[in-house]
C-alpha cells in the first residue's frame, strides 16, 4: 500500500494545474470553477469517508471550496494545492462536527452510508465501507487520512490536532476493529 | 479469526475508490457564496502576517538583548518546545503558565530599562496574538492564520525560557 500511495503522490503532483492555479489565486472565478472540477469528487470522498454522511459531506465540500476561495490568495505553493485543499476539508468536518456535535451523537452514524459508494469505483466492498463507517470518529478519521488517502503521520496528526504518537495508535487501532469486524487476519 | 488469504485488509483499503460524486451540483451554491462574499485582499493578509512578524522580531531582539548583557547561558533541562504537538494541549498550557510565573518573578531581576524592553516585545507579541485571533474569527477555515497563531503562543513561550534562562540563580547552573 505504501508504494501505492508514494506513486499516487507522484501522481498528484504531475498532475497540478500550475496556470490554473495561479489565475485562481489571482481571482479569477472560471479558473477556480475548473479547480473545483478538478479536486472536488476527490474532496468529496475525502468528506464523505470522514463523515460517512451523504448531505454532510456535500455541505462540507461546498463549504471547503468557498473556504478555500477566501484563503487561497495566501496560497503560495509550499504544499500541493491538493494537499492545501485536503488540509481545509479536514478542517471544514471537524469544525462541522464540533458545532453540530449533539445532532450527531443522536444521529444513526451509518444512515448516510452510500448505497452504492463509488459509481467509478467498480464494485468495492460494502462490508468495508460499513466496517469504516462504524469504527469510533478518531480511529476513522486517522484510517481516512493515513491508511485510505495517503498522509503522512505528520500531516494526519497535525490536521486532526493530536499527536503524532496517538495518530499511529488510532490507525493500529482502526486496523485491528477492521480485521476483526472483517473477520480477517491482521498481522 | 478466520483469515481470507486473498483479501488483505490493505489490498482492500487500496481498492476503495479515493472519489465520488455528489448527488447534487455543488457548484451553483459555492459561486453564490464566492460572489457574495469577497475573498479576503492580499493586503490584508499582509497585514497580518506583518503582525506575526513583528511578534518574531520582538521575541529575537529580546533574545538578542539578554545574550548581550553577557549573563552567562545555562543547560538547562527544559521541555523542548517541539515536544508539543498543540498550543492547547494541556501539557504546553501547564508548561508555559510554570514558566510564565517564574518569568514575572525573574523579571524583577533585572534592569529597568531591559524590564521595559522585554515587556514591549511580549506585548507586541500579545497585539499580533490578538491580531491574528480576530482575524480567525472573520476566517475559521484558514489554516495559514491558525498556523500563524501558534507560532504566537511559541514566540510568548520563548521569550519567556529566555529571561528565565539569561535570569538563572548561580547556584542551581551546572
Amino acid at each position: 500500500m505504501i508504494h501505492g500511495q508514494i506513486r499516487s503522490f507522484d501522481a498528484q503532483a504531475s498532475d497540478e494545474p500550475t496556470a490554473t492555479i495561479s489565475a485562481a489565486v489571482n481571482g479569477n472565478v472560471a479558473a477556480f470553477e475548473r479547480l473545483y472540477r478538478q479536486y472536488a469528487p476527490r474532496i468529496y470522498g475525502l468528506c464523505l469517508r470522514l463523515t460517512g454522511q451523504r448531505e454532510a459531506a456535500e455541505d462540507c465540500t461546498q463549504e471547503a471550496f468557498v473556504a478555500a476561495w477566501r484563503a487561497i490568495g495566501g496560497f503560495e505553493r509550499r504544499s500541493l494545492f491538493s494537499s492545501w485543499l485536503h488540509r481545509i476539508a479536514v478542517h471544514t468536518v471537524l469544525s462541522r462536527r464540533r458545532g453540530l456535535r449533539n445532532q450527531y451523537e443522536v444521529a444513526e452514524p451509518k444512515s448516510g452510508l452510500p448505497d452504492h459508494p463509488d459509481p467509478a469505483g467498480g464494485a468495492p466492498p460494502l462490508d468495508l465501507e460499513k466496517a469504516i463507517a462504524a469504527l469510533p470518529d478518531g480511529a476513522r478519521h486517522v484510517l481516512v487520512l493515513v491508511g485510505i488517502y495517503g498522509h503522512s503521520h505528520a500531516d494526519a496528526a497535525a490536521s486532526l490536532g493530536i499527536a503524532e504518537g496517538t495518530c499511529k495508535a488510532q490507525l493500529h487501532r482502526a486496523r485491528q476493529l477492521l480485521a476483526a469486524s472483517l473477520q480477517l487476519e491482521e498481522s | 479469526m478466520m483469515e481470507r488469504p486473498h483479501n488483505s485488509l490493505d489490498r482492500l483499503l487500496d481498492e476503495l475508490p479515493r472519489e465520488a460524486t455528489p448527488q447534487r451540483n455543488l457548484w451553483p451554491g459555492i459561486a453564490a457564496a464566492i460572489g457574495n462574499k469577497p475573498r479576503r485582499s492580499r493586503s490584508w493578509f499582509m497585514a497580518v502576517a506583518s503582525a506575526a512578524a513583528a511578534a518574531c522580531l520582538a521575541t529575537l531582539f529580546t533574545w538578542a538583548f539578554l545574550q548581550r548583557n553577557s549573563v552567562p547561558r545555562v543547560i538547562q533541562a527544559a521541555t523542548a518546545q517541539g515536544a508539543f504537538d498543540e498550543p492547547r494541549d494541556p501539557k504546553f498550557v501547564l508548561a508555559r503558565n510554570s514558566l510564565e510565573k517564574t518569568y514575572t518573578e525573574r523579571l524583577a531581576l533585572l534592569k529597568p530599562e531591559t524590564r521595559a524592553k522585554i515587556q514591549a516585545s511580549l506585548a507586541e507579541i500579545r497585539k499580533a496574538h490578538e491580531d491574528i485571533r480576530q482575524a480567525l474569527i472573520a476566517d475559521p477555515q484558514s489554516v495559514a492564520l491558525e498556523q500563524m497563531l501558534q507560532s504566537t503562543w511559541h514566540d510568548e513561550f520563548d521569550l519567556y525560557e529566555s529571561v528565565v534562562q539569561a535570569t538563572q540563580p548561580p547556584l542551581s547552573r551546572i
